[in-house]
């Protein structure tokens, strides 16, 4: 697996066109994933045959901040970020946790991993994503991938 | 809630069909339910003959597959059998990424199977 934790913050470029602060509770992530999803749709940044990926990519950072970086404490808060810088797009999702080691996330290569009941959610963010970046011990993700067109009026 | 999320159906010899109904299992709490409803029914048939449709299924979290992993581990147990209906195009690569093709038995038609399994029980 290419997953690595990276030092210094996160590079910031483009424009940002929308950031949102929640309260880790999962009963506002279905909600979120859907605000996220309209200005995905609305700008042609996602084929409509890929938007399950984008769908469990959102689904997967959503719950990591909450229930694993914030270890589901509602008063602790999730920060979203997304920019446009063009030719991608870019979204930050940052805890208030202590991050993780990359080493403890199971590695799909190895068959003992196979029946696990958890740990596939970064596996399935690299399989679509162009990169998954953590930062900040890992408290801090950044993913982008290139738009699937160009904006269309946005 | 559950009446919504999904249906179940019993034949004899212990063949079971159950249809999961949400296009989108992303909600922490319908996905809880149906993963104590499927445990729930290898709690009372050990060696059942379980057939898990999934064809109005779209979109599905990994906490998900964490639930059709515990199932698959809870039906080995009880020596019964387990296969995947009718999988949704779009979940097929969720799947292949994960690995777990390789475990779950992949079947196209969920009726042919449910007549298939009652004519072929499992013995003892």
């Amino acid at each position: 697996m290419k997953l690595r934790i990276n030092a210094g913050e996160p590079r910031i470029s483009g424009r940002l066109v929308w950031e949102q602060t929640r309260p880790s509770r999962l009963d506002l992530k279905v909600p979120l994933i859907d605000e996220l999803l309209a200005i995905f749709r609305e700008r042609h940044w996602v084929e409509s045959d890929e938007e399950h990926w984008l769908t469990l990519c959102l689904d997967e950072v959503i719950v990591n901040g909450m229930l694993h970086g914030n270890e589901g404490d509602p008063q602790l808060p999730i920060t979203l970020r997304l920019f446009d810088d063009g030719s991608r797009w870019r979204l930050l999702v940052e805890d208030q946790g202590e991050g993780f080691v990359p080493e403890d996330v199971p590695d799909p290569d190895d068959e003992r991993s196979l029946m696990l009941e958890h740990g596939r959610g970064i596996v399935i963010m690299l399989q679509w994503l162009d990169e998954l970046r953590y930062f900040r011990k890992g408290s801090c993700a950044m993913l982008v991938r290139a738009k699937a067109r160009g904006d269309a009026g946005a | 809630m559950n009446r919504a999320l999904y249906t179940i159906e019993t034949y004899k010899y212990e063949v079971i069909w159950f249809r999961i109904l949400k296009d989108r299992l992303l909600d922490a709490r319908e996905i809880d339910a149906i993963g104590q409803a499927l445990l729930h029914l290898t709690d009372m048939h050990p060696r059942l003959s379980l057939v898990l449709e999934m064809d109005k299924v779209s979109h599905m979290s990994s906490a998900m597959l964490g639930k059709l992993v515990a199932l698959h581990k809870a039906v080995r147990r009880g020596k019964g059998r387990l296969a995947i209906c009718n999988l949704h195009k779009s979940l097929m690569p969720l799947f292949k990424v994960t690995k777990l093709d390789k475990i779950f038995d992949m079947q196209p038609d969920a009726q042919e199977l449910l007549l298939l399994w009652q004519r072929k029980p499992l013995l003892g």
